[in-house]
């Protein structure tokens, strides 16, 4: 935050820079084909294979560690909750977080369908669409339009207001990891606002309603009917489903966090969106998103996160092009002088804890650096 | 349609936890591609050219496709590069013991399906929608006329082999207009049942060469035609099939002499469309009922919230999805490049896109 690292734009830089970062997206939009609808397919059968793996193995692990071979009782069952654990981050991030973005709505595949696929998380896609792919893609960082700033439970940057409650934040923090699937569940129903009696209970419970169907579901299925299969041998298959959903929980939040909450990361005031052009709003996700390096893999489980920054360039743009996109966009970011922030997990993670911890205790911002220079 | 409706019960709801459709779907189609809980498909077990540049299909369709009727059609679909294309076929034969189902394609210019389909190979899988369409002969002893242009004979083959199979229990005349006789499809069968049958006649109409054979005549569709087809001037059931043109044609050259008159049309091929902005195309809304009249010049969504549509929607830049629904048949225009999209899609983003031609949309 200290040193400035980006400078600000003419408005004539900014559409040319809009104009370079649209031309790119035209030429990828042409080139999608089967090489894209492959490595989607690949993805669902790697998310499918490693489900089947993990749930075969807690339950052999179970059975037989709790009859006639104990010896495999811990090897298996840790086995086969990382994988179940796997399953899930695949299918949450590189799967269910892309195509509901619309990225393979182009194939034309019902299976693969933007705005009908559900994900196997406790929170319903429906409302994902809404927080996630609206209000947080169209409004990114910026103040009272973001509601994933701070989740409404953390203060992350200095612009938001203090409160004492914030002296507990980095114990909340470590809470709502843990809980994660549990928060994006409850986002949309804004249960603070019933608090503070601003909303009826009615309307809530009508608002409630599918997202209690779809915990029912998930509980059921993860925590009711696999155990069972087990019989007298479900605890393990059930602790190894709780722990398979927790480490799913902590990873997602990691990076989801090191995506718009890192070091160099901005927010914006309301004001700054009024009128706001394509160049504008191409800076505006640069200037509050941020990348992490680590190759292929961390691409693959990050779901393409890794590349927040074109994500929000693009973010109906299959993400496996994301890594080929970066090249030309760190080149374009560079000759207009924006910083491209980007480092490794270890960094920007740091860098999030470090805002977590700081920003418990009252802060002021510094000063704020328009992303367009007066004319 | 592709997916069966049943009404859920508790089994079903208890395996939907378990096995989500998509979860199903996926292992049952590692077992056998052609098995789906969900989905109609169909595998390719026997392909034969039939004329030129046009090919005859057997399909071999899984469990949830419920069957059809003589002069039906299916929605296939094929994947192209990563792309599903649809379109719809007539059944060309009847009905059969075995539950197969036989398609006629023809090579369209411009079109990626049908010159797909003329060489794919045997033991592929695509996806098969339920049958639909009203094509029939009616009940009764007045006569049938079917007139077919193009491929537009291919239901009428499927029509005329069930009447065979029940020995023409009334009379049936079809005349089949095609530009060369290199173009016809099945005319030595269509010869044999003629000649086998006092109660079918079958006429080769040819729009491009000259009439040779005595049961060939030459022309597009003209009065001159009915004296040999209706030579006593009787009242007759028709059916007609073929483009736009042909069948509004043969509605006006017909007139007073049917009892009944069916007709199916192809589509207009997307080259008609207009390609300037101007003017204001029909758009139906499928889920609402509703037809309306919106403006090209500007994107979908704005040109129907201009009509009081109110359809959900997010960004209006085309980055959130919301306004995202189904088109079943139309030209839009991407705004951004001006790219028209002739294709059915589940997923037009409304914010981004203008109408190109009269369109329908699930809204």
């Amino acid at each position: 935050m200290s040193k400035i690292k980006s400078r600000a734009l003419s408005p004539e830089e900014l559409n040319r820079f809009g104009e370079e970062l649209d031309a790119l997206r035209a030429r990828t939009l042409a080139t999608l084909g089967q090489s894209d609808a492959d490595y989607i397919r690949r993805i669902v059968a790697g998310v499918r294979w490693l489900g089947l793996g993990g749930r075969v193995m807690l339950m052999a692990g179970a059975i037989l560690g709790g009859t006639v071979l104990p010896v495999l009782l811990w090897p298996l069952c840790i086995l086969g909750t990382v994988l179940l654990g796997l399953s899930k981050i695949l299918e949450n991030m590189e799967l269910g977080h892309n195509v509901m973005h619309g990225q393979y709505d182009w194939m034309g595949d019902p299976a693969l369908q933007g705005r009908t696929y559900e994900w196997d998380i406790v929170g319903t896609s429906d409302a994902w669409r809404k927080t996630h792919n609206y209000s947080h893609h169209t409004w990114t960082n910026v103040r009272g339009m973001d509601d994933d700033i701070g989740y409404g439970l953390l203060r992350i940057f200095p612009e938001q207001r203090w409160k004492p409650f914030y002296l507990f934040q980095p114990l909340v923090a470590v809470v709502f990891a843990l809980l994660f699937e549990w928060g994006v569940a409850l986002q949309d129903l804004r249960i603070g606002r019933w608090f503070a009696g601003k909303m009826t209970g009615g309307a809530l419970w009508k608002m409630a309603k599918p997202v209690v169907r779809k915990i029912r579901r998930q509980v059921l299925k993860d925590y009711v009917l696999f155990p069972l299969l087990a019989g007298p041998f479900f605890l393990p298959v059930l602790l190894g489903n709780i722990v398979a959903n927790v480490i799913r929980n902590i990873w997602t939040y990691v990076i989801i966090f090191c995506g718009h909450f890192t070091a160099d990361a901005e927010v914006f005031p309301k004001d700054s969106v009024r009128n706001e052009t394509r160049g504008h709003w191409y800076l505006r996700q640069l200037r509050g998103s941020s990348n992490l390096t680590g190759g292929r893999l961390m691409d693959l489980w990050s779901g393409n996160l890794s590349h927040q920054i074109e994500h929000h360039f693009y973010p109906d743009i299959p993400a496996n092009r994301y890594a080929a996109m970066a090249v030309e966009v760190r080149e374009i970011c560079a000759r207009y002088g924006q910083n491209y922030n980007a480092g490794s997990l270890s960094k920007q993670f740091g860098s999030v804890v470090w805002r977590i911890l700081r920003h418990a205790f009252p802060s002021k911002p510094g000063r704020a650096r328009p992303l367009m220079a007066a004319n | 349609m592709e997916t069966a409706i049943r009404q859920p019960t508790w089994l079903s709801r208890l395996n939907a936890l378990w096995a989500p459709p998509a979860v199903l779907d996926f292992w049952l189609s590692r077992l056998n591609p052609l098995w789906s809980s969900t989905r109609t498909l169909a595998r390719v077990v026997e392909r034969r050219p039939e004329a030129e540049g046009v090919t005859t299909l057997v399909l071999q369709p899984n469990r949830l496709f419920r069957g059809f009727r003589a002069g039906q059609h299916v929605n296939v679909g094929v994947e192209i590069d990563g792309v599903r294309y649809t379109r719809s076929y007539s059944a060309s034969d009847m009905p059969r013991a075995d539950g197969r189902i036989r398609i006629t394609v023809k090579a369209v210019e411009g079109g990626k399906l049908g010159a797909y389909l003329q060489a794919i190979p045997v033991g592929s899988v695509l996806s098969l929608g339920q049958a639909f369409g009203e094509l029939s002969v009616p009940d009764g002893s007045a006569p049938c006329l079917m007139l077919a242009a193009g491929s537009g004979i291919t239901p009428m083959l499927s029509l005329v082999n069930a009447q065979a199979a029940a020995g023409f229990p009334q009379p049936v005349r079809l005349a089949y207009w095609a530009r060369t006789r290199a173009d016809l499809v099945q005319a030595a069968a269509l010869r044999a049942l003629a000649s086998r049958h006092p109660n079918f006649s079958v006429h080769f109409v040819l729009t491009g060469e000259a009439a040779e054979a005595g049961d060939e005549l030459e022309g597009r569709i003209d009065p001159r035609h009915l004296a040999t087809l209706l030579p006593g001037g009787e009242q007759v059931h028709v059916l007609a099939c073929g483009p736009h043109g042909f069948v509004e044609r043969a509605r006006e050259v017909l007139g007073g002499h049917d009892l009944s008159f069916q007709a199916e049309a192809f589509s207009p091929p997307p080259r008609f469309v207009d390609p300037s902005d101007q003017g204001r195309v029909r758009v139906t809304l499928l889920q609402s009922g509703r037809t309306l009249e919106v403006a090209r010049d500007k994107s979908l969504l704005e040109a129907l919230e201009e009509q009081g549509v109110k359809p959900r929607h997010g960004c209006r830049m085309g980055i959130c999805n919301t306004c995202s629904c189904g088109k079943t048949s139309g030209a839009t225009r991407a705004l951004a490049d001006r790219s028209v999209q002739h294709e059915p899609t589940q997923a037009l983003r409304l914010c981004i896109h203008a109408a190109q031609s009269d369109l329908a949309l699930e809204l």
